[in-house]
């Protein structure tokens, strides 16, 4: 008996896993040839991984006596996945092997809610995923499948085929996998067509497709002064950031504001690392840049804004869309614009009646109507009160906090000032979570910066207990394993002032 | 979804799956191919062996057998089959019943180990009398990669109950062999005959010659007149129990074991090696194949395929053996009930042949490829070294040498894919609800059920503290609630309600005043499964009317405190949990969370909006958005959500480098996104967007108007 080729694939639920092994199996049946497919299907739901597993025998009218239900580590000749991370897990259970394997992957990536539910980047490292699949596997056939069907009108599984097909690895000519499409009987134009951008893709008739990033258009500002006083003091490598800063800031608030901003640089550019001062750009423009009603309301009514939504959600040239919005501001989100000493008093009073955090006014604005736009530009048009608003003084009192704990850090280590620097990715979000992040921003000054800063710690153990506190910050909300790292952080450096005594 | 009328549990019908090219497959007749999967494969067999009924109870991989039957009605109609849809294995298993008294040949089925479980009472009363019909239980056995259950064998019951196990050989002609054979086998020996099919064998694609479908005797179309004569001995009860016990080792196991030989049930492969042997369960035999092969030893090796696992034949295992030095036995899972098997009866016999088995293979878990090679090895290195297996071994451990390379290069284990809810899944926002409550009351005790919501148990939510099976969740609370200064919480599918929570869980509590919550997801199927009926839904597949309402039976049985509410509203949901944790009614007190399954809602209202699409009907298609610039990447709407339709981004904005929220266009536009930002209080992202599809000229109209007033408002 021939050796049958075995063919693994590696799909998520709703990817249409089992279609795909439909078209393979009555292709190979058109053409006479032996076949038999399997599934772990995994659950009904749509989230899980699943896997197919079929084995074809080339020759016509070859006996089968005994096709394997099972994938064996080191002899899959053809495994396909519909995205990067499923290409990688096959690789990862040994199944894909540089002597046998081609590999026909989408490289488009799906996060596991693993990855997504991070409070920051959690997601798998593409370039180990792709590194891994071209050292793996004998040939690639990879692009984007997602965006190929996206383009086709197909499911992602039709390219996938229109790949396998054009790949050359089954004795089955491209007519028969159009046949099974066709007696499939479901989407067959649009299935049709992925089917052709596959194949074409998999012979390399068509050029990659790459992506294009949607650069936002830089706003036609007056600040070319202001850019201009950038590169004259400041060095190349943070210039694109700076740049993007007084840009933000001048559309934020106004030309003072990004001249502010300048200034705050220039203490920290006369600290002499370039590196650092990026950092910090870019950060300070965040923070100089907080989330207010205003600023809420400037972005939901700028004008690109509209036609970005129209586009995300598809709606076609003369199909009108109407846009709701969700807003649910607290006494805190309205003491924010308030004068600070009105806003403290109302706090105070909140906080000793126990509304504080407990009362909201749940809204929901149609921007779409006149009315409901007109109520948001106004909020929007609040800006030239910002720099009076209790929430104002509070941002920029933290913010030159911030930046004095970096300017004393900076020169007894300059990699201890950018771990500071790079705390302010704790602070975002809004409500209990903006207030959860500066907490913890909070802590990990006091607990570990301070102490650093007053000779606890040495600068290499403070960087990196810095580093590590950050990075416990964001692995989950309740702050547990904030809270541990901090323990091991105040042991470790108890133990040096014992040996240094 | 928020804004349009929520289709109340009494009209959601047919969730319209279709199953048309399988019911064409079982209209085959003689000599036609069939094509198709394996547990299609059984279905089409046990027609063409003339069942008289047909029930079940849903659980992969087995659930195809009764829903395509039940897409079949004009067949069964044809046929005179009659099918029960059970709601539970129980009732299956007692459906089985009308065999004992009858020859009337009844085939049910469900998913083992945890179906045969429930079924094991019933299962006890039916093996002790016996039948005279044919008697087939098609368990799917969930055992090894993918597997939802506990793992345990079913092998344990066909032993102590005395009923036949099957586990055929996965090639579609000898499935549909022993399916046929069952029958004869169960008939001839008065026991009912379980047929174990693992999931890669129900799923494998194959073919057979089919045969005409035969209609049986005793019919719905050919009823009788009179009930069977009063006859002590058909009546599990004593003193007709202690004959049965007799019976069952005299007469009844000799029988089986003289038609498993006659009929050749089991298989014989020769090879030229005399002095070794394999015995494997049918089961596995294409995995031991395929490594015998990649051992280059193929068709050398005698091999004996037991179709058959119980009983043994004594005289067939002895000949086999006699006179090899060593016989390696391929049995998966724990214990090793035939190797102690094997090795009793050739001590009894003084055959000294060697038995290996579970000291060269695990005793626990799947027997994959590797495993079962990595067997092979051990056993040929130690009963035969005159066979050459250097390039094998080489061959075997270079892939091995290589997958820990590829795992070196990527680095540390990959991100799980855990199952979830799917997308707009109406069961996610209690969970939200849940977290969110226990953000204000602290951690509660819940006890889970089986059912879409144990995924609850996983990330993002992590919620969960037992699983106690099917139905169980509020039983299972019968010991903790007492010991908890905060109540606990029971949640349980309908599906469980039905299958057991009802009177396991309900009953029990009332009985017992418990002072607990339970939550029941009422959405109208058994989802996990794959959208079954249930007598809340509004299809019974007969005349589309609800055959039991969920909140009428509980209040039928005294409970007082219960409220039915939607789902997606997570601010009324969070309020009555708050409730029902705080109020002085000391019972039982039920919450209905109600919400349609999603996956059924899709399926039938897709077709009906590209009809209406088509036709020029205005049509307004909602969804969720995020707006990126506000998005600050913190994600604890996904950490409250988990929507796989709300995935991240990387930020389009060049000074944040953490990745952004994004709706993608799976969203079905449920509204949970925009109700969790709300009820958590978390951030102004959120838009939803009404799309106006095939406008009329009165919505262009306001449109324009609109359009015009903002466009000169709005900021550059």
């Amino acid at each position: 008996m021939a050796k049958p080729i075995t063919i693994l694939v590696g799909a998520l639920g709703g990817d249409g896993g089992g279609v795909l092994c439909d078209w393979i199996v009555a292709a190979a049946h058109s053409q006479g040839l032996a076949v038999q497919a399997t599934q772990i299907p995994g659950v009904a739901q749509r989230t899980g991984a699943t896997t197919y597993y079929l084995e074809v025998v080339p020759t016509p009218g070859a006996a089968s006596t005994a096709l394997a239900l099972n994938p064996a580590i080191g002899e899959v000749d053809v495994a396909l996945a519909t995205e990067l991370l499923e290409a990688g897990r096959m690789i990862f259970n040994g199944f894909v092997t540089p002597e046998r394997t081609t590999l026909i992957a989408s490289t488009h990536r799906v996060l596991a809610i693993g990855e997504r539910s991070a409070m920051g980047d959690g997601s798998f490292d593409v370039g180990r995923l792709l590194r891994a699949v071209k050292e793996r596997s004998k040939a690639q056939i990879l692009f984007d499948m997602d965006q190929a069907a996206e383009e086709s009108g197909a499911v992602l599984n039709a390219v996938l085929l229109g790949a396998l097909a054009g790949s050359g690895r089954l004795p089955i000519p491209e007519q028969a996998f159009e046949a099974a499409i066709r007696e499939g009987g479901k989407a067959v134009d649009a299935n049709l067509a992925g089917f052709a951008f596959g194949r074409g893709h998999a012979r390399g008739e068509l050029a990659q497709v790459v992506r294009e990033h949607h650069k936002r258009q830089a706003a036609a500002l007056s600040v070319e002064d202001l850019v201009e006083r950038a590169r004259r003091s400041y060095p190349a490598m943070s210039l694109d950031i700076v740049e993007e800063g007084i840009r933000r800031l001048v559309a934020y608030q106004d030309r003072r504001y990004a001249t502010l901003y300048l200034d705050r640089l220039d203490a920290i550019n006369a600290l002499g690392s370039a590196e650092l001062l990026r950092e910090t750009a870019r950060h300070l423009a965040v923070r100089m840049s907080f989330e207010d009603v205003i600023r809420v309301a400037q972005a939901k009514t700028s004008r690109e804004r509209l036609t970005r939504v129209r586009a995300e959600v598809r709606a076609k040239a003369d199909e009108p869309v109407m846009l709701t919005e969700h807003f649910k501001p607290g006494i805190e989100e309205i003491c924010a614009i308030l004068p600070p000493a009105m806003a403290r008093r109302i706090l105070v009073w909140a906080e000793r009646t126990g509304r504080l955090g407990k009362v909201h006014f749940s809204m929901h604005v149609r921007t779409t109507t006149v009315w409901g736009f007109a109520r948001l530009r106004f909020l929007a048009s609040l800006r030239w009160w910002r720099p009076r608003s209790f929430r104002y003084a509070e941002e920029q009192a933290e913010i030159e906090r911030w930046l004095a704990v970096i300017r004393v850090a900076a020169p007894t280590s300059i990699e201890l000032a950018r771990e500071i620097a790079e705390l302010a990715r704790l602070i975002k979000g809004y409500g209990d979570t903006f207030k959860c992040g500066l907490g913890n921003y909070r802590r990990i000054v006091a607990e570990v910066v301070e102490p650093a800063l007053a000779g606890s710690l040495s600068p290499k153990t403070a960087t990196d207990a810095v580093a590590n506190a950050r990075v416990a910050a964001l692995a989950d909300p309740e702050g547990e394993s904030l809270s541990k790292t901090l323990t091991a952080i105040a042991a470790s450096s108890t133990m040096m002032r014992r040996a240094a005594e | 979804m928020l804004d349009q009328p929520q289709v109340p549990i009494a009209q959601r019908t047919n969730p319209e799956r279709s199953f048309r090219e399988e019911v064409r497959a079982l209209r085959l007749g003689n000599g036609e191919i069939f094509r198709g999967e394996g547990i299609l494969a059984v279905t089409k067999a046990i027609l063409q062996s003339g069942v008289a009924y047909v029930g079940g109870y849903q659980g992969a991989p087995v659930s195809h057998l009764v829903d395509v039957l039940v897409e079949s009605q004009d067949l069964l109609d044809e046929l005179g089959v009659h099918l029960e849809t059970c709601t539970n294995e129980s009732s299956a298993a007692a459906l089985l019943g009308a065999s004992i008294n009858y020859p009337m040949r009844g085939c049910v089925t469900w998913k083992s180990i945890v179906g045969t479980n429930v079924a094991a009472d019933a299962l006890s009363n039916l093996a002790s009398p016996g039948v005279i019909g044919g008697a087939l239980i098609v368990v799917g056995e969930d055992y090894g990669e993918g597997a939802s259950v506990i793992q345990e064998r079913s092998h344990a019951y066909a032993l102590k109950c005395s009923v036949w196990l099957m586990d055929p050989r996965p090639s579609l002609p000898t499935i549909v062999r022993c399916t046929e054979k069952a029958f004869e086998l169960s008939e001839i020996s008065n026991t009912p005959v379980m047929m174990e099919l693992r999931i890669r064998a129900c799923h494998v694609t194959g073919e057979f010659v089919a045969k005409d479908n035969q209609p049986p005797a005793i019919s719905r179309n050919n009823r009788l007149a009179d009930p069977a004569l009063h006859n002590y001995d058909r009546i599990s009860h004593p003193p007709s129990t202690y004959a049965h016990e007799k019976l069952k080792v005299d007469v009844r196991l000799p029988a089986a074991q003289r038609f498993i030989v006659e009929q050749g049930l089991n298989e014989l492969f020769p090879g030229e090696r005399s002095d070794l042997g394999i015995i494997v369960q049918g089961g596995i035999t294409n995995v031991l194949m395929r490594g015998l092969d990649r051992l280059e030893v193929e068709g050398k090796i005698p091999t004996l395929v037991l179709n058959v696992t119980h009983p043994l034949v004594p005289d067939q295992i002895a000949d086999f053996c006699r006179g090899k030095r060593a016989v390696l036995i391929v049995e998966e899972g724990a214990p090793d009930y035939i190797e102690q098997a094997v090795n009793a009866l050739l001590r009894k016999r003084d055959i000294d042949t060697r038995i290996h088995g579970k000291d060269v293979l695990p005793m626990a878990g799947e027997y994959t490829a590797e495993v079962v090679t990595e067997g092979l090895l051990k056993f040929f290195a130690q009963t035969a070294n005159d066979i050459d297996l250097s390039r094998p071994r080489e061959r075997f451990e270079a892939a091995r040498a290589g997958r820990a390379e590829a795992q070196r290069l990527l680095g540390g284990p990959l991100p799980l894919r855990p199952p979830g809810f799917c997308v707009g899944c109406p069961e996610r926002p209690v969970f939200s609800a849940i977290k969110l409550l226990e953000r204000e009351v602290g951690k509660v005790h819940i006890s889970s059920d089986i059912g879409c919501h144990s995924f609850a148990t996983l990330a993002p939510f992590n919620l969960g503290n037992s699983i106690l099976g099917f139905g169980m969740s509020l039983a299972a609370a019968g010991a903790v609630a007492p010991v908890m200064q905060r109540r606990t919480i029971s949640v349980m599918g309908d599906g469980g309600f039905w299958h057991n929570g009802l009177l396991s869980g309900v009953a029990s509590s009332m009985f017992n005043r418990g002072d607990r919550v339970l939550v029941i997801m009422q959405n109208g199927y058994t989802s996990a499964t794959g959208a079954q009926f249930i007598p809340n839904t509004a299809g019974n597949r007969r005349d589309g009317e609800t055959t039991s309402d969920i909140a009428a039976t509980l209040k039928a049985m005294g409970v007082k405190w219960l409220r039915t509410i939607r789902t997606y509203n997570v601010g009324t949901m969070l309020k009555t949990l708050r409730e029902a944790m705080s109020t002085d009614h000391a019972g039982l007190k039920v919450i209905v969370a109600d919400g349609e399954c999603q996956l059924a809602r899709q399926r039938r209202i897709r077709p009906q909006i590209a009809a209406q699409l088509k036709r020029g009907e205005r049509v307004v298609r909602t969804r969720f958005g995020v707006d990126d610039e506000v998005c600050t990447g913190d994600h604890s709407c996904i950490r409250l959500s988990g929507c796989p339709s709300l995935v991240v981004k990387p930020s389009p904005d060049p000074l944040r480098s953490d990745p952004v929220a994004h709706v993608n266009n799976g969203c079905v536009g449920c509204g949970l996104c925009g109700e969790v930002a709300d009820a958590a209080v978390l951030c102004p992202s959120f838009y939803k967007a009404d799309i106006v599809q095939n406008p009329s000229w009165w919505d262009r109209l306001v449109w324009r108007l609109r359009s015009s007033v903002i466009g000169a408002m709005a900021s550059g």
